[in-house]
């Protein structure tokens, strides 16, 4: 019974299909299912098939965002009882992720948060035209361990350095690691700022976070 | 008599009313996230739904017809000097140079690196020289500038290494009594830049349905100096816009006429240019794509939009992602070059540049401005015969003659009916390998080394760079 659910768990993080995530994770509340095995024996397997054949090229970015939407709805519901269990699912990193101050282009970082996610991280999402001060408070208050700043001007990538300082004037610098990323960024500009990684496009971000974090 | 001219329709006229019926709906429907401080006061009194918490105007249809109606449909865009003045709209098309990459590839070292004002200058001279160019752009953006004042020194350097009709961008208010001043000083007086129109600025709604503030603010204080906007929406099929081509046309549409409506209830009349620069997604990394055959369709069914409107129609084209230079930048500019050219746009914005518009190169200039003789010369189509009496040549020549020794063929050879290309060599193969293997490209760099060693076209006077060099000063000291 518990193997048929974790199978349909999976299938609906395979398929996309968000209403089915969530009902499946509805479901096995409502049969007294451990959530943090629900989500780590029934959804994560679904991601991680995902994530296996968009390696191979077999799904496309889309397939991967809708798994990882997927995912996160399930993860929605199970989660408040499983924190009310004082349990925790495991993931690979607490990211604190926005655009620089200034910029309203989001779409880069939201493909890396999605992204992120789906590989296995916790994300927090600030939005658009974050201040270096709010980068540091998210920080503290969700004892992030990675930061990630997007920038799509040559204008407000900046503030990507202003980031990283305001890290270092708040002592957090040692521990987190800072990624950047945006059209305008190269990896030559993520040394001379003193990031820690970047990434062409949101695989590469993925990657380089992972690598980070020795994932 | 038919003109026999090359013109491709994207949009059917029913197609075309279906477009702008959906850009209604998303307009009266989902409305435009409008930041600043200018614009949702301006749509409220226009009868705009807003709601000012989420920063949303729901614009209805009679607000989008009465912007519409006040944009101007012809006017000329002035150039510092008058013979390269640009009448909208136009009957033929002609070219920008593309703008604001991040990167320069080095002329000398081959390297890339972010751009300066140099670049901005060496490039708009080269630009300055290609035949069919009449609009510049600042090409690069000025790493060597401040943030705080780039774009006015971007917008300057633009003025003084051009003598064409210039667009270049602002981003605050605080930058635009500097811009004012500096464009009534190399235009002659603030009244002759009303009245000649000779810079203009390039406006990007950021995709999908969101007006940057203080961008759009800065745009709108500018209105007093009449300066033409180019509306330019960008959304890129499947991630910032629907992945399809109909709806991604029909949201881009919906941005344009978003900005129409702000920039005509601020300013009636002000004059707007009709264009757009869309792209498509990369499925695999989510990489934007401009250089890209669907987005040749899209820009040109967007131009078809403009005219739909009976506005000046431009679009971004001629676009490439290729890494580098070479075979793969020129495939791509076709297809994104000839789509919107044969659908008739007043302009194709885009020479210069590769990597999705995020690097310059000073030869692909000229490589572009080539491809843009060969797309004209298919557009241009069969055209009606040199020689009326053409049968009577055919007679006079008879089975088994040749045309060699005709008038007809001698005329020809000099006409514009047979394109003579100036970069693209016809050496038989022995002749070229004789010639050292020579290429388009490298063709074009020695044309840019002799651009670059030559005069400088039409500077300013010593006067007024001067007080241009003064104005930054200023705003570098205030805004820097």
């Amino acid at each position: 019974m518990t193997e048929d659910l974790f199978a349909a768990m999976r299938q609906s993080v395979i398929d996309g299909d968000s209403d089915a995530a969530a009902e499946l994770a509805t479901s096995a509340l409502a049969a007294g299912v451990d959530p943090l095995t629900a989500i780590e024996d029934g959804f994560v397997p679904g991601m991680h098939e995902v994530g296996e054949q968009f390696r191979c090229g077999d799904l496309y970015l889309p397939d991967m965002m809708l798994a990882a939407r997927a995912m996160q709805k399930a993860i929605g519901i199970l989660e408040p009882e499983m924190l009310g269990r004082s349990a925790q699912r495991r993931i690979l990193g607490r990211v604190v992720i926005g655009t620089a101050k200034g910029d309203i282009h989001e779409i880069g970082k939201n493909l890396v948060g999605l992204m992120l996610t789906a590989g296995g991280f916790e994300v927090h999402d600030l939005g658009v035209d974050v201040t270096p001060e709010r980068f540091v408070e998210k920080v503290r208050e969700v004892d992030a361990n990675i930061v990630g700043i997007s920038a799509l001007l040559t204008t407000t990538m900046v503030g990507q350095r202003a980031v990283i300082a305001a890290l270092a004037e708040a002592g957090l610098r040692d521990r987190v690691k800072v990624i950047v990323g945006g059209a305008p960024v190269t990896r030559a500009w993520a040394n001379e700022i003193g990031a820690d990684g970047y990434g062409e496009d949101a695989v590469g971000a993925v990657t380089v976070t992972r690598a980070l974090v020795d994932a | 008599m038919t003109r026999m001219r090359y013109t491709a329709s994207f949009l059917g006229e029913s197609d075309r009313e279906r477009v702008h019926e959906a850009s209604l709906r998303i307009l009266a429907e989902t409305g435009v996230r409008f930041h600043g401080k200018r614009a949702l006061p301006l749509l409220a009194d226009a009868g705009a739904q807003v709601d000012a918490a989420a920063g949303i105007a729901r614009i209805p249809r009679p607000v989008v017809e009465a912007a519409l109606a006040t944009a101007p449909r012809s006017f000329r865009l002035g150039a510092r000097n008058p013979a390269h003045d640009y009448a909208l709209p136009s009957p033929v098309t002609r070219y920008a140079i593309d703008g604001t990459a991040a990167f320069t590839i080095d002329f000398d070292t081959g390297e890339r690196r972010y751009g300066t004002r140099r670049d901005t200058e060496q490039a708009l001279r080269v630009f300055q020289a290609a035949d069919m160019g009449v609009m510049a752009w600042v090409p690069v953006t000025a790493s060597d500038a401040p943030a705080g004042t780039r774009a006015l020194h971007e917008f300057v350097a633009m003025v003084r290494a051009s003598s064409r009709h210039g667009q270049h961008e602002l981003h605050t208010r605080e930058q635009v009594p500097y811009l004012a001043a500096a464009l009534a000083v190399a235009g002659g007086g603030a009244d002759a830049v009303r009245e000649r129109h000779p810079w203009s600025l390039i406006y990007c709604p950021v995709a999908p349905l969101v007006h940057d503030g203080p961008m759009l603010d800065a745009y709108l204080d500018l209105g007093t100096l009449d300066l033409p906007v180019m509306i330019m929406p960008m959304p890129v099929a499947g991630t910032t816009g629907p992945a399809g081509l109909f709806a991604n046309v029909a949201l881009a549409n919906a941005e344009a006429l978003s900005a129409i409506v702000v920039y005509q209830l601020a300013h009636p009349g002000r004059p707007v240019i009709y264009s757009s620069a869309t792209g498509t997604m990369d499925f695999r990394s989510g990489a934007f794509l401009g250089g890209t055959p669907e987005m040749g369709i899209m820009s040109a069914a967007l131009v078809t939009m403009g005219r739909f409107y009976g506005l000046p129609a431009t679009s971004a084209g001629c676009t490439s992602d290729a890494p580098e230079p070479g075979p793969e930048a020129v495939i791509e500019k076709l297809v994104t070059m000839l789509p919107p050219a044969s659908a008739g746009a007043d302009i194709v914005v885009g020479l210069g540049e590769i990597q999705g518009d995020q690097a310059l190169v000073l030869e692909q200039v000229l490589v572009d401005n080539e491809l843009a003789h060969y797309v004209e010369r298919l557009v241009e189509g069969v055209g009606e015969p040199a020689d009326p009496d053409f049968v009577a040549e055919i007679a006079g020549v008879g089975p088994g003659g040749n045309f060699l020794a005709s008038r007809v063929t001698g005329r020809a050879a000099r006409s514009r009916e047979f394109l003579a290309p100036t970069l693209i060599g016809r050496h038989g193969y022995e002749a070229w390998r004789d010639l050292g293997s020579p290429s388009m490209y490298g063709r074009a760099r020695e044309k840019v080394r002799e651009i670059l060693a030559g005069p400088f076209v039409d500077p300013l006077p010593d006067a007024v760079e001067a007080e241009l060099v003064r104005i930054l000063a200023a705003a570098d000291a205030e805004l820097g």
